[in-house]
């Protein structure tokens, strides 16, 4: 690695299974250690705000990240609902690393995805969202080169100054797997954090997801035929249209990429 | 401009009334009976000659057209009522995506929502859409913008958030806004929203589904709770938070404001990079070609991917058979997709495979089966030989290319 | 002094120095098997060793008869003529009975070895040539040496016949035999089979394979250990270092083996060379057998130290096997190559986070979700919404059910829509027979076969542990299960873990209930059908016989393929091989569905989820793939049983309370 200088700490959460609602390393976490390990291998340094619950399956979650291979994982201990961004803020401010690596949100909890933002303010760094990569560091000019994940697989490139906070997209290399052996051996380390809380929050009501009712396709009808029009047609989806022959399928297919705006 | 058919219920009812003067001159067409036959109207048919007898055209020239019970539509496009909002008691204020300069359905449902803030306990607010960069979108009346505040100059065709965020404190600073709204999207909205939240200290309501009242209800643990909250000044809102405008027009003033310019930026834009559509993963590709042991011909299936852009998906069985690596295959087994377009060759959709494109938006099949579960699924199915179709499809798409590049030289000259 | 003066004289100090140097090479390669871990000394199986070689060795030398009489003569010749050789020429015993016999002995042996040389002229290419080539010879020198030595002895011949010519020839022809039938036995020669043999068949880590038992169940680690699977030679247990030792390169697990006949990087045979090379160091090139399709001999090597997965033997090698047993099955020597192959899955699975394919996203999925595919447990029931079973704890009736006869599991088939359909008709079958039955509904787990087999033992003893407590809090008399793959585990897996239950197999359920007339069957239909053996019911469990029988019952005759019982081809679906997904020249389940046609079946009938799947897999046309309950259900002669279901569920209920 040329990166030995460079500091770099990754932030880690306790995710949760989108489905079973069980602890779980965090998927772009994850992800942001692995991009982490692929910078700057052993350097890196890896920073989860709160205790190690007594609970064995949260345990077992964040030994998940020291599966992939870390050598130990800092606690941050703080009070429950404290502001983990102030205790953050307030650890990292003497550590003065080069770059931070986050999710893009969490998993749980309000999951607003400001924490990075947030950090970013408190620190005066800049601030990269959503990045599939980090292309080359330059420690002289203090400026790195990164990849910016956008939607439908598209990358915008983007240089930043150093020191930066990043948060890592899904789009980033899937993070390598987590093996039960180092998982276990791994080490926590502890550090006390300073107690700042968080009183909103708890004011806040919380329940599970609804669906959210599908919109109908609204033709805002000007007419009355428009809108029996609209009540009426066919659902999409619903059997399509079945072209024969080699010039019209070819035109028929043409015709649809044309409409969606791909050739 | 649609020609729409435009329902006449007085004339209608004349024609329904034999007894209406003006019913013969009204009443053309197949005309049913009670029962449902079909009846022929003798008094119509013919017309008055000039010496007063009745005379009947034969020879097809003076036929009626089918003006009678129709007005046309292009007559009459709708003039919606115009929403004004002269002394705005308070702002509002929406930060606009606009995708290449133009709005999108997130966009305008962010508009709506901003309506409803403004419109609600007696109203009397104006929503200030912020357009950063070329704007060339000219319905903005219509999605409910009262007042805009549109920044434009060459480095805002760029990605430079710092710059927004910091123009964007000033606009709040002067304007003083009730709220602020932003999309929160991947186009550029959930990281301006969160930049701006920083900047001022706010703690923004994210993911923002519903309004109720004082309160909203936010998508929080990653789409798995919802969190009910009181309102809070600056809303980062989801897609059909709210329906999007439609029945009104608004004023779209435009109000001028200087961008100040930003010293210390740290982000700088290099631009999009090419990607070469296979090295796009398979479940964020918008657009796929998958073929399926239908195909004989892989060297034309791979060129046609090239030629239309496309990424390549491959059904289990051309993997199993060694036509395609591993990590092309799509299906539960594989890969789940979510492309806009889907195109199958020579797939005929086993069940696992139609799993896994079950989010894709338009699906065609190409297969010589018309009787395959592939076909049933898609939107448009061709059925012959894929050979012969990918090949006329080239053409075609190339035809096109060409076109459309002499037309650009022309342009040009 | 005559020339026979000086060659017993000879002989004498010839054959001592021979036996010493034998018994110091014997020292050396036990030294090098106790480099590798403790591991419980079975010394009573010492003691059987003739019996385990006479019975249990030949009955599988036996499914080859020429080679099975070749050994014979060929074996017993040799060991009669050793102990004779040493009796009259080391101890002197100048007995005429001896002499007869030891000529007797070495014609024996060099009939045998006529047969070992014509197998040799033109070998199959699962023999290994190289030193094995030298073999006959070896032997026939040793033999006839002896033999040519003897007959003066008994006077057939006068003395001295032929001479110092003679003599000097017959030195030299008992230098050779004994370097290679006495040296050569425990300095590494091919006769090295017979002494690690011995030992081997002694001091086996599953005892219980012998004499007609069947010891089939992973071995448990302790998680708590340093390391976690085999990384180096010397981290095998020392009687699995012994137990390669013992490998005769005779082919047979390459001959079975579905992966190396697939063309994917594995040969059984190669792999357990390899870790004789590791555990004594050196290279592969003199490896003189066939390779693991795709990879050279002789770009590899080895040592007792030395991390095994891409030095010695690549990963893919690893991962290509679908634990299928046919190998083990197969081998005379009683190898266990499964045992092996997992041993050093765990180091790369636990230790290195390197499964390959999908590995590492299904066992994630594993420990998130209870299932391979990610799917909400709590979806795990919804197959069975109108089926109205009765679910074990406390149900919607606010009842709670802790006791039926029968507990039947479910599996992971309850999220695949194919295999539901067989869940469907083994419901209705078990209600046909009035059999009073519950599930554990949400509260089941994976039985841990996938993430066993794929080295992650840590997720397999959560999952058995949780499937363990769950089925503790419940009375019930036996387990029944579509799927063999829990079938096995829970039957011969659980058990280290504290629970030890009566597990049957559908099929061999079913049976019994047919037998003793609670489902009737139409046997009047006839089917061009075929029965594919799944591994984990049969060689995991011996059961070929349930599924037949379920089918005759039905009318059927089974047109048997070639490959089927305990030489069944693999459908290619076991030991997470459709996950790791290590690419061949062809697919294991499409050689497989060729077998099935070459039978002309239009059915083949299995009985396990994987098989179904995997079988389904292969493109059509191709005959049907049915599970047996399936089959049963259509050939079901209802009526014997009238209003199965309400009056099932109303017993259930009354059995519950
Ligand atoms: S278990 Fe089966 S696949 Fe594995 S090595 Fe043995 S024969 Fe081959
Ligand atoms: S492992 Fe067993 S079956 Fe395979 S070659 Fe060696 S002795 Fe023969």
């Amino acid at each position: 690695m040329s990166n030995n200088n460079l500091s770099v700490i990754s932030l880690v959460s306790i995710g949760e299974h989108p489905t079973s609602r069980r602890p779980r390393r965090a998927e772009q976490d994850a992800r942001a250690i692995e991009l982490g390990i692929k910078l700057v291998g052993d350097n890196l340094q890896t920073l989860h705000a709160g205790e190690l619950s007594d609970d064995d399956s949260q345990q077992t979650a964040l030994r998940s990240y020291l599966g992939m291979g870390l050598a130990e994982i800092n606690l941050l201990e703080m009070p429950e609902n404290s502001d983990a961004v102030l205790v953050i803020a307030e650890h990292l401010k003497q550590k003065k690393p080069d770059i931070i690596l986050t999710g893009v949100r969490a998993e749980n909890g309000e999951s607003s995805g400001m924490l990075p933002y947030l950090l970013a303010e408190q620190l005066g760094m800049a601030m990269v969202t959503s990045i599939a990569e980090i292309l080359s560091v330059d420690e002289v000019n203090k400026q790195a080169e990164v990849l910016q994940a956008l939607p439908r697989g598209q990358r915008r490139k983007l240089k930043v100054d150093l020191p930066f906070i990043a948060s890592v997209d899904m789009a980033a290399a899937l993070p390598r797997q987590s093996a039960f052996g180092p998982a276990r051996r791994g080490q926590f380390e502890e550090i006390l954090g300073t107690s700042f809380t968080d009183q909103e929050s708890s004011e806040w009501q919380t329940a599970d997801a609804k669906k959210r009712p599908k919109r109908l396709k609204i033709i805002k009808a000007k007419t009355a035929a428009d809108r029996f029009k609209a009540a009426t047609a066919k659902a999409s989806g619903g059997g399509g249209k079945v072209v024969h022959g080699v010039e019209e399928s070819a035109q028929a297919i043409l015709d649809l990429l044309v409409e969606e705006g791909l050739v | 401009m649609s020609e729409l058919f435009r329902r006449d219920p007085r004339a209608q009812w004349i024609a329904r009334n034999r007894l209406h003067p003006m019913h013969q001159a009204l009443v053309i067409g197949p005309v049913f009976g009670p029962s449902g036959l079909l009846r022929k109207n003798l008094h119509i048919i013919g017309f008055i000659g000039p010496n007063g007898l009745k005379r009947i055209d034969r020879s097809g020239a003076s036929n009626d057209s089918e003006q009678g019970s129709r007005r046309s539509a292009t007559a009459s496009e709708v003039i919606l009522p115009l929403h004004q909002v002269v002394e705005p008691a308070f702002y509002i204020v929406v930060v606009l995506d606009l995708v290449s300069g133009r709005l999108n359905g997130h966009d305008k449902d962010t508009l709506g929502l901003a309506q409803q803030l403004a419109n609600r306990n007696n109203g009397g607010g104006a929503v200030v859409a912020i357009a950063f960069g070329e704007l060339k979108d000219d319905s903005l009346n219509k999605a409910g913008v009262d007042r805009l505040i549109h920044i434009n100059d060459e480095q805002y065709a760029h990605y430079n958030p710092e710059q927004r965020c910091n123009d964007l404190q000033g606009i709040i600073g002067e304007l003083e806004p009730q709220h602020i709204l932003l999309p929160d999207s991947i186009n550029g909205g959930g990281d301006l929203g969160r930049r701006l939240a920083a900047a001022l200290q706010q703690r923004p309501a994210c993911g923002v589904w519903k309004l109720n009242d004082d309160t909203v209800i936010c998508r929080g643990s990653a789409g798995k709770r919802d969190i009910t909250r009181p309102l809070s000044k600056l809303l980062l809102v989801m897609e059909e938070c709210s329906e999007p405008i439609s029945e009104t027009r608004h004023e779209n003033i435009l109000m001028s404001q200087a961008s100040s310019p930003l010293a210390n930026g740290k982000l700088f834009d290099q631009g999009n990079i090419s990607v070469d559509p296979n090295a796009i993963p398979l479940a964020e590709a918008g657009f796929i070609l998958s073929g399926g042991n239908g195909i004989n011909d892989w060297e034309q299936f791979h060129h046609t991917a090239s030629v239309l852009g496309a990424t390549e998906g491959a059904s289990r069985v051309a993997v199993d058979d060694g036509n395609m690596p591993r990590e092309r295959q799509v299906g539960a087994t594989g890969t789940w997709v979510t492309a806009q377009v889907y195109i199958a060759v020579g797939i005929s959709g086993a069940i696992q495979h139609m799993q896994g494109i079950g989010q894709c938006d338009k699906v065609v099949a190409i297969n010589t089966d018309e009787g395959c579960d592939m076909v049933k699924r898609a939107d448009i199915s061709a059925i012959g030989d894929s050979t012969e179709i990918l090949a006329r499809l080239v053409e075609l798409v190339e035809q096109r290319k060409q076109a459309k590049q002499t037309n650009n030289e022309g342009d040009d000259k | 002094m005559s020339s026979s003066e000086f060659l017993s004289q000879f002989l004498f100090t010839l054959i001592s120095f021979a036996l010493l140097l034998m018994l110091v090479g014997a020292v050396k390669r036990m030294l090098l098997w106790s480099q590798g871990q403790s591991s419980t000394i079975h010394w009573l199986g010492l003691l059987q060793i003739p019996r385990r070689y006479l019975v249990d060795l030949h009955h599988v030398v036996a499914r080859d008869k020429y080679m099975s009489n070749t050994h014979v003569a060929t074996a017993g010749g040799f060991v009669l003529s050793s102990i004779l050789i040493v009796l009259l020429y080391v101890f002197q015993l100048k007995l005429q009975i001896l002499t007869w016999a030891l000529l007797g002995s070495s014609l024996l042996m060099f009939v045998g070895s006529i047969f070992v040389m014509i197998r040799r002229r033109n070998p199959p290419p699962n023999l290994s040539l190289g030193q094995w080539q030298r073999l006959p010879k070896s032997l026939m020198v040793f033999s006839l040496s002896f033999f040519i030595l003897t007959l003066p002895a008994t006077g057939i011949l006068p003395s001295d016949t032929g001479g110092w010519l003679l003599a000097l020839l017959l030195v030299a022809g008992i230098i050779w035999g004994i370097g290679e039938m006495f040296c050569g036995m425990t300095w590494g020669g091919p006769m090295k089979h017979a002494f690690a043999g011995a030992l081997h068949l002694g001091l086996h880590r599953r005892q219980e394979r012998f004499g007609g038992g069947q010891s089939t169940g992973l071995k448990a680690i302790d998680l708590s250990s340093k390391k976690l699977g085999v990384e180096k030679p010397i981290d095998f247990k020392w009687n699995q270092l012994l137990s390669f030792d013992a490998c005769v390169e005779c082919g047979r697990c390459e001959n079975n083996c579905p992966a190396f006949a697939a063309g994917q990087p594995l040969n059984p045979k190669k792999l357990i060379q390899d870790m004789v090379i590791g555990m004594a160091g050196g290279d592969d090139a003199k490896f003189a057998g066939s390779p693991y399709p795709g990879i050279k001999v002789g770009t590899h090597k080895g040592g007792a130290i030395i991390p095994i997965v891409n030095v010695l033997v690549e990963s893919d090698t690893l991962w290509s096997c679908t634990t299928c047993r046919a190998c083990v099955d197969a081998c005379p020597m009683m190898i266990e190559h499964v045992d092996a192959i997992v041993d050093m899955r765990r180091f790369e699975t636990m230790e290195k986070g390197q499964t390959p394919g999908k590995g590492s996203e299904i066992l994630e999925n594993l420990s998130a979700t209870d299932n391979p595919n990610g799917f909400a447990p709590s979806t795990r029931m919804n197959w069975a919404a109108d089926q109205n079973l009765t679910v074990f704890g406390h149900n919607e009736k606010k009842q709670e059910v802790t006791q039926a006869d029968v507990l039947l599991w479910v599996g992971d088939a309850a999220f695949d829509m194919r295999n539901q359909r067989t869940l469907r008709a083994m419901i209705k079958l078990l209600r046909a027979a009035k059999v009073n039955f519950a599930v554990l509904g949400d509260a089941e787990c994976d039985s841990g076969d996938l993430a066993r087999r794929l080295g992650d033992e840590a997720t397999f003893q959560r999952l058995a542990n949780s499937n363990i407590s769950t089925m503790n809090k419940y009375k019930f008399n036996t387990i029944v299960t579509a799927d063999p793959h829990a079938f096995h585990c829970i039957k011969n897996e659980y058990g280290e873990f504290g629970g030890n239950y009566n597990v049957m197999h559908h099929t061999g359920f079913f049976a019994e209930l047919v037998s003793q007339q609670k489902i009737k069957l139409d046997n009047s239909k006839e089917l061009a059908l075929t029965y594919h053996d799944p591994c984990y019911l049969g060689r995991y469990n011996g059961e070929y016989d349930a599924p037949r029988f379920l089918l005759e019952s039905m009318g059927v005759k089974i047109k048997e393929m070639d490959r089927s019982k305990s030489t069944a081809r693999c459908c290619g679906g076991g030991g997470g091989a459709p996950v790791t997904d290590i690419p061949g020249k062809q697919r294991i389940p499409d050689m497989r569905m060729a077998d099935v046609i070459e039978t002309k079946a239009e059915i083949v009938a299995v009985a396990c989820p994987g098989c179904s799947a995997m079988l389904e897999g292969v493109v059509e046309p191709r005959p049907e793939v049915k599970d047996i309950a399936e089959l049963m259900l259509d050939a079901l002669i209802e009526g014997v049983v009238e209003d199965t279901a309400e009056v099932v569920v109303e017993d259930m209920v009354g059995g519950a309370v």
